[in-house]
């Protein structure tokens, strides 16, 4: 792999190449995000459709609310190494399966008919758990430490953080709708700049 | 652990030491804490009083602002008044500047006004329905446009009693019903349906778990349904302004059976019959153990109609001749059963759907006529001339007498035969040649 910013080992001489399995492995979960990247837009369409305007209009912009258990990309995160960047990812894609949970039970409720929203918020969680292992084992394969000391359950996190009020929780769905597209986007980005060939 | 308290039917957790649960060590706060422990009863969801003091209040940042009532239900036409009250973050907030929006439209500052320092109110007349069923949404801004906070309305009817319940078994192993909601369903509020069902002379209410199987207001009953004795059958709509209960439908499994439609429905040619084809089909196998009398019946249309004619009365027969077609036509035949009879029933079952479209189509006519081609009178009404005027009367006569009787058909293709060759036979005689123009070279007169 070449030397660039972000490569997995700086101090590694440029003419040892990955192994072919690891760059598959690469190459294939980075078009899992890239295609979860695309679900994810999808997902926050349908989300802001059926929670009723203003949800769905532009410059629509709710306090950007903090997410017990997950926040949003670092401004710095691309400046991080490599392996940091994918150990934070796989994090967020830990965490964010039990929130979408919890957003799509609260829109179980609010939106009972509305069977196509709730099948993507199931699917997201899903394809988040998919792309978290299939980032981790990257990281395993790279020879990095994969996940610190488990984090905080966000399942209790996210019932703590249930607002008493349909509002509030049609805006936790849009961050946590919002978040997930976001770390997906992120991960795929990271990937992208490990594939043989990818953008310096 | 903390405790939990029921807030409009969600839950939260709350410590009761300090409040809210304290966030971890750099982890962000959780949302919906700071005022809210203060604020927090355990009574149910509030419903529009003046100037209500806020009793659950929703916040979207902590120490910001308040709206009550949270996420109240409504009549349509019946009036809404909302506070919206700051909590002086950043310090010195107050109720000057802030403003309304509903479902993301601004609302005229005349039905606002300040209450106090702190306290914005809204007065909202003759609501119309919720504009979606997860709740119109009525929000407070600063006057820089930001939230503050938000409740969602609820505005609607309540339910009314629907009716219409209809039920068929396929084959006596299934039971499904149909409905129609009252008020054509248009409450404005999510309004869930239950079908419910028991024994007439015993057992339980059971309900109905498999729903939209036919339909948005349909249940499939797939099992475990007795024969020879009634039931009882009711659907139950409710939403959050009330409750309302259908009649009830008595009837026994066995007096709404349908079964499959025919089978292998075969359309061919009669021959060279320019205007018949041959229906053929089999009968449902599903029900042969039951002893029952199928009833069929044919519709058939021109393939670029969409009017359909029906053949009623094909009783217990397998095949049938349609007549009376245009010559050179396609045709699209269905057929149907109705199994009436089951275990000696008198009564009629329900009829089946109609089979897949069968196609065939009609051979060209040899004859001559008006324009060089044959064009079957209107209805299959003869226009002119003695022949037709007495296919007229024939065709009338067999209707009346013996429509699917094989014996009939047969008499009637000799009958045609013969007509045919009678007339080819008086067109030479009288030297016409097909297009109608007479020829050079006449033959004996008749």
């Amino acid at each position: 792999m070449s030397r660039r910013e972000g490569s997995l080992d700086p101090q590694a001489d440029s003419s040892v190449s990955p192994l072919p399995h690891l760059e598959a492995k690469i190459r294939q979960t980075h078009s899992l995000a890239r295609l979860l990247t695309k679900y994810a837009e999808q997902l926050l369409q349908e989300y802001v459709q059926h929670q009723g305007d203003p949800f769905g209009l532009p410059g629509f912009s709710p306090p950007r609310l903090p997410v017990a258990g997950l926040s949003a990309p670092a401004a710095g995160h691309a400046g991080l190494p490599a392996p940091e960047r994918l150990r934070l990812d796989a994090a967020a894609l830990t965490a964010l399966p039990p929130l979408l949970d919890v957003v799509r039970r609260h829109q179980a409720e609010l939106n009972p008919r509305a069977p196509r929203l709730l099948r993507r918020l199931e699917d997201a969680a899903r394809q988040a758990r998919a792309l978290g292992a299939a980032v981790e084992a990257v990281l395993a394969a790279l020879g990095a430490e994969t996940r610190g000391p488990p984090a905080e359950p966000a399942a209790a996190a996210s019932a703590a953080a249930t607002a008493a009020g349909v509002f509030p929780a049609k805006v936790l769905g849009l961050r946590v709708c919002g978040l997930y597209r976001e770390w997906v986007s992120r991960t795929e980005g990271d990937l992208g700049q490990l594939v043989p060939g990818g953008p310096a | 652990m903390p405790k939990e308290f029921r807030i409009s039917g969600r839950l939260a957790a709350w410590d009761l030491r300090g409040g809210p649960l304290a966030p971890a060590p750099g982890r962000p706060r959780l949302l919906g804490s700071g005022p809210l422990s203060r604020l927090l009863r355990t009574d149910a969801e509030t419903s529009g009083e003046p100037w209500a003091k806020p009793q659950t209040p929703s916040s979207l940042t902590p120490d910001t602002a308040v709206i009550s009532p949270q996420d109240p239900t409504l009549l349509i036409g019946s009036s809404l008044q909302a506070t919206c009250s700051v909590h002086g973050d950043p310090p010195g907030a107050t109720a000057e500047g802030l403003y309304w929006t509903l479902n993301g439209r601004r609302l005229a500052p005349e039905l606002s006004r300040v209450l106090n320092a702190s306290t914005l109110a809204l007065a909202l007349a003759n609501l119309n329905g919720s504009r979606q069923q997860s709740g119109d949404n009525l929000v407070c801004h600063a006057r820089d446009g930001s939230i503050l906070a938000g409740s969602c309305l609820y505005v609607g009817l309540p339910p009314e009693k629907p009716f219409n319940i209809s039920c068929w078994s396929k084959n006596m192993k299934d039971l499904t019903c149909r409905w129609t909601p009252g008020a054509h369903g248009e409450t404005f509020l999510h309004t869930n349906y239950s079908l419910k069902y028991k024994l007439r002379w015993y057992g339980q209410d059971n309900t109905c778990e498999e729903y939209h199987t036919v339909g948005p207001h349909s249940c499939h009953i797939p099992k475990d349904l007795a024969l020879f004795t009634p039931y009882e059958i009711w659907v139950e709509a409710t939403n959050r302004l009330g409750s309302a209960r259908s009649d009830v439908l008595t009837l026994d499994i066995l007096d709404v059976v349908t079964t499959d439609p025919p089978p292998d429905v075969h359309v061919s040619r009669v021959g060279g019959l320019e205007d018949q084809l041959s229906v053929r089909w089999v009968s449902p196998p599903a029900l042969k153990d039951f002893l029952f009398q199928a009833k069929y019946q044919i519709r058939y249309r021109v393939e670029d109609s969409v009017d359909w004619k029906v053949v009623d009365d094909v009783s217990n027969q397998t095949s049938c001749r349609l007549a009376g077609l245009k010559p050179g036509t396609v045709y699209f035949v269905q057929v149907r059963c109705n199994p009436f009879g089951i275990y000696g029933s008198k009564k009629a079952g329900i009829w089946s759907e109609w089979s897949h479209p069968t196609a065939a189509s009609t051979p060209r006519s040899e004859r001559p006529g008006p324009g060089g081609g044959v064009c079957e009178p209107r209805g299959g009404e003869p226009s002119s001339g003695p022949v037709r005027r007495e296919l007229k009367q024939f065709l009338g006569w067999l209707k009346k007498h013996a429509y699917c009787s094989n014996l009939s058909f047969r008499l009637y293709d000799q009958w045609r035969a013969w007509m045919q060759k009678t007339h080819k036979t008086r067109n030479q005689d009288e030297g016409i040649l097909p297009s109608g123009r007479r020829g050079t070279t006449r033959g004996p007169a008749r």
